[in-house]
């Protein structure tokens, strides 16, 4: 099973915008970014010296309903505290955040979204450095389901997450603090700690944070680091971009 | 002017009363009550006068609502939620994919363990650890014919900025969802409560008998000896569904927690007629009487406590260089325990310091009847930096402290 596939920059007219697949989870998310722009709608309720983040998640097959008001109160709270609003030119605008899950299992009513969450998280960092909006940092999610024997699994398929015991979906900023934790099901502390520290591997490698590049995996660790996944998306869709330069060199 | 030829003994005063104050400056309000000058021998509190941890006097009231099947009050502070519990009768007939995917699994009822004692008290159930598999079948019926519908209103005028009337809100809607998905994953209510039975009659003795006793329907005549005769012929002719529906009627901060203290308390209330498919009459016949009513049976008492992180430094969301990275995190809380503190965890913020608050956990617990151990059945932290690994322990502490009041509170009710 490969890692993630991720392109930047697929719509011509958005902003910035992104596509994420991911084959574990069978997820695939087209996301877009339009920002700043100027919002309709009375702006003197809302904090005048911030920018206003909207996101808006559309599921594949289905009209949206409450399980996606929910997630995008989630996206928004953890994107909130990443863009930097208060930059210029971002006070009193918006910033308008569009996830369409192109591809997935079907959602229930009430059942979970953690399985897409990451991928959902995934494509808007990845909108949003397209869109070159000013941000603090970046982050990187997983999703890991704890089986009835204590078993961690990374990724899991929508069997597995459906089989689980217990699903968690984990976000690190690039400077190793939690961003982000949903966790559902019946866990106690320790299995939450053993899966901390999974997540933090996952998307970080497992070497000390702060050193540079070279990154000693373990072995249960066989792909990529997830935090190197986004850097590398955005410095190869660079080098594509700023060929031209490099071929005249 | 002629009032201040009266009063110039004392001159006018340049300050602001402290209610103007909070208004204006409500970052720098909160900051000096959680901070006060060292010179001032005052303790750290927050300004509505409660202990960083200290959750709001809570109280419970259930059974007020006379036409539903369960109801509750809930007041947390003063967040006030209402809960209503109406059962519904759905028909396996009217469910499209029943006959093809459960009308006859003929090894259903000999899964089914004896079903609990009516008189039993719903927070003292047995746990469920050791029947893992017969849960997942028993909760499937639940999640795949949305069994539980719950929905929670803020267009009350609960709070000014909520317009009665107005379609539900994002965050309505949102709660209504959140609720929904800690009854799934807490698996609370027992699917077998809500199963209706038909008893097809096979003609033998211990059938006659069987309703001489004074059991109920349901009790499968697998504990009497007969399972292998008597299992063939039952048939699940309808389930019980349970419209819950939460108002918020006064909001301030934290509506999650209430809503789902709520629901806890206006489920343990519940109680669902007896009822069986009259074969004669082919529809669901209902008992009257009070007393052959059974509460449902619970699975444990998940409850749920929310926290809000206050920083010090108001600039820390956006000030984009400031924002140190974990390893100088871990420094900074070493620095705390010394001296000067930069982030407070607030337990059950109210709607003033929800508002400051931009770091949220919730965090719901149970405490398993048995062995005492601690279940996590959700934990969600969002919006910030501050709580990591360390002070999430402190707070699933906390959140077993308030599982005992909780649990405290709603068996007084």
């Amino acid at each position: 099973m490969g890692g993630p596939i991720a392109s930047l920059h697929p719509l011509s007219r958005a902003d910035g915008s992104a596509s994420y697949k991911c084959p574990a989870t069978g997820s695939n998310v087209l996301g877009s970014v339009n920002a700043p722009i100027e919002l309709p709608g009375r702006r003197d309720a809302l904090k005048p010296e911030d920018a206003t983040i909207e996101v808006f998640v559309k599921p594949g097959t289905a009209p949206g309903g409450v399980g996606e008001r929910h997630i995008e109160g989630i996206l928004r709270g953890a994107l909130g505290r990443i863009i930097l609003g208060r930059e210029k030119g971002y006070p009193r605008r918006g910033v308008v955040i569009t996830l369409a899950v192109v591809g997935c299992d079907n959602i229930a009513r009430g059942s979970s979204y953690l399985p897409i969450l990451p991928a959902l998280l995934h494509t808007s960092i990845l909108a949003l450095l397209s869109a070159s909006v000013p941000l603090s940092m970046t982050f990187s999610a997983t999703v890991l389901a704890v089986d009835s024997s204590g078993e961690i699994v990374c990724e899991p398929s929508s069997t597995d997450a459906a089989a689980a015991a217990s699903l968690h979906v984990l976000a690190f900023t690039s400077q190793g603090h939690l961003l982000l934790n949903e966790s559902e099901g019946r866990f106690d502390f320790d299995t939450w700690e053993r899966v901390y520290e999974r997540a933090l591997a996952i998307c970080h490698g497992t070497s000390a944070l702060g050193s540079d590049g070279d990154v000693a995996m373990s072995e249960n660790v066989d792909a990529q680091p997830l935090e190197g996944f986004v850097r590398d998306t955005v410095e190869d869709h660079i080098h594509r971009e700023y060929a031209w330069k490099i071929d005249a060199a | 002017m002629a009032s201040s030829a009266t009063a110039p003994t004392a001159p006018p005063a340049l300050s602001l009363p402290p209610s103007q104050f909070a208004r204006l400056q409500p970052h720098a309000y909160l900051l000096a009550h959680l901070s006060p000058p060292a010179s001032s021998q005052q303790p750290s509190i927050r300004a509505n006068g409660r202990a960083p941890s200290q959750f709001r006097i809570t109280s419970a009231n259930t059974g007020s609502l006379t036409h539903t099947n369960g109801s509750a009050v809930v007041r947390l502070g003063d967040t006030t939620a209402v809960c209503g519990i109406k059962a519904e009768i759905l028909h396996t007939e009217d469910i499209a994919s029943w006959s093809v995917s459960h009308a006859s699994s003929p090894s259903a009822p000999n899964k089914r363990r004896k079903l609990t004692n009516p008189t039993e008290k719903p927070g003292e159930d047995r746990q469920d650890g050791s029947s893992q598999a017969e849960d997942d079948d028993d909760n499937s019926y639940i999640e795949d014919f949305s069994l539980l519908v719950p929905n929670l209103s803020l267009s009350t005028g609960c709070a000014p900025g909520f317009i009665p009337g107005a379609p539900p809100s994002a965050h309505a809607q949102s709660l209504s969802h959140q609720i929904l998905s800690l009854l799934h994953s807490s698996r609370l209510v027992r699917s077998e409560d809500l199963q209706i039975w038909y008893q097809r009659p096979n003609l033998g003795p211990e059938e006659l008998e069987r309703h001489n006793e004074d059991e109920q329907m349901d009790v499968d005549s697998a504990q009497d000896g007969s399972g292998g005769v008597a299992s063939e012929v039952r048939e699940i002719k309808a389930f019980w569904v349970l419209y819950i529906d939460i108002m918020i009627i006064s909001l301030a901060g934290n509506p999650f927690d209430v809503a789902w203290t709520a629901v806890l308390a206006a489920l343990r209330d519940t109680k669902l007629p007896r009822a069986w498919w009259d074969a004669d009459n082919e529809a669901v016949v209902c008992s009257d009487l009070v007393s052959e009513a059974r509460k449902l049976s619970l699975r444990g008492l998940p409850v749920s406590s929310s926290f809000g992180v206050f920083e010090a430094d108001a600039a820390s969301g956006w000030r984009a260089v400031i924002v140190p990275d974990a390893e100088e995190e871990r420094k900074i809380a070493e620095s705390d325990r010394k001296g000067i503190q930069r982030r407070w965890v607030l337990a059950d913020p109210d709607g003033y310091e929800e508002g400051l608050a931009q770091e949220r956990v919730c965090l719901v617990v149970d405490k398993v009847q048995q062995n005492g151990k601690i279940v996590i059945v959700k934990l969600e932290k969002n919006g910030g930096f501050a709580v990591d690994r360390k002070q999430m322990k402190e707070l699933v502490e906390t959140s077993v402290r308030r599982w005992q009041d909780i649990n405290q509170i709603l068996k007084e009710c």
